[in-house]
């Protein structure tokens, strides 16, 4: 991206500042988004610059800049779309967290997802207890008839069908349903 | 009290009208940013912040009412130009005859 040449060193100060913050909210999207978002804040910036008659540079940077607002502010809501399209697009845990956290205002659907996502931990918890609690943590039958699932404290005379295969199990349940509810959240986008 | 009601009312109604501002007024012209910024202040009294027209633009460009492309510029500065897709101009009517009926029915009550 060109960069706006400007005489003054404070304008330039005040300018590649500016920038530097517009980049800085603009961090977590990907790289083409990014450019393009900079390089419209620039021509923004540029043709805002070009209204001005007089040659007070820095007063009418400032001016523009001020009338354009905090990017912190203003950049929000591109950002909280386009997070929820790339993680949507990616699977990866980091980009979904942060696309519902910036998206948690947006209403109630995503309290949901957020919720859903939450749940992902139980199976954590089930194999931290299968490794801490060995006999007490599978899923337990007794005479054919299903009678638990996950960490149970009196375990008589139950059969533990899983045994070692617990853990692959639930790693195995918590990848699909991660899967699924990261589709769910892509198909309530796509509506 | 009251002014404050009145106050957070109308920044909702401009925040809801904007993007129904921007698209008629892309359906006369291609417009960049800054330009488009202008023309909103030029036909409406509604002050915005104008950074927020940019997250606007995104959207509209996302549901596919507008296009956009990059123009190099002498200056070595390129503009953004949007226009109003088809998309954009079968959504517009659509919006626009709801507005007429919707403001008619209001300044029956008025």
């Amino acid at each position: 991206m060109k960069n706006i040449e400007l005489t003054s060193t404070t304008a330039q100060r005040i300018y590649k500042d500016y920038l530097k913050r517009v980049e800085k909210c603009l961090t977590i999207l990907s790289k083409v988004d990014r450019q393009e978002m900079l390089m419209e804040i620039n021509s923004h910036i540029f043709e805002g610059m070009q209204r001005f008659s007089d040659n007070n540079e820095t007063d009418n940077l400032l001016t523009v800049l001020e009338k354009l607002g905090t990017p912190k502010e203003f950049l929000k809501p591109v950002i909280a779309d386009k997070k929820i399209a790339q993680a949507v697009r990616t699977f990866n845990p980091k980009d979904v967290l942060q696309a519902l956290l910036l998206n948690f205002k947006n209403g109630i659907i995503y309290s949901v997802f957020a919720l859903l996502y939450l749940l992902l931990f139980v199976f954590v918890f089930f194999i931290a207890s299968k490794i801490i609690f060995p006999t007490k943590t599978g899923l337990f039958y007794l005479d054919d008839k299903f009678q638990a699932f996950g960490f149970i404290q009196n375990i008589d005379g139950m059969n533990d069908v899983l045994r070692f295969w617990f853990i692959p199990f639930v790693t195995l349940s918590a990848i699909i349903f991660y899967l699924l509810i990261t589709l769910l959240l892509r198909f309530t986008k796509k509506k | 009290m009251n002014n404050l009601f009145v106050h957070k009312w109308t920044a909702q109604v401009k925040k809801g009208v904007l993007s129904f501002i921007v698209l008629n007024i892309l359906q006369e012209n291609e417009y960049y940013g800054y330009e488009l910024i202008e023309e909103v202040k030029k036909n409406t009294d509604i002050e915005i912040a104008e950074g927020t027209l940019y997250p606007l633009l995104n959207r509209l460009k996302k549901e596919e009412l507008v296009s956009s492309k990059w123009v190099e510029q002498e200056s070595g500065i390129p503009r953004k130009y949007y226009s109003l897709s088809e998309k954009g101009k079968i959504n517009l009517q659509e919006m626009k005859e709801y507005w007429v009926n919707m403001s008619s029915s209001i300044q029956k009550l008025l």
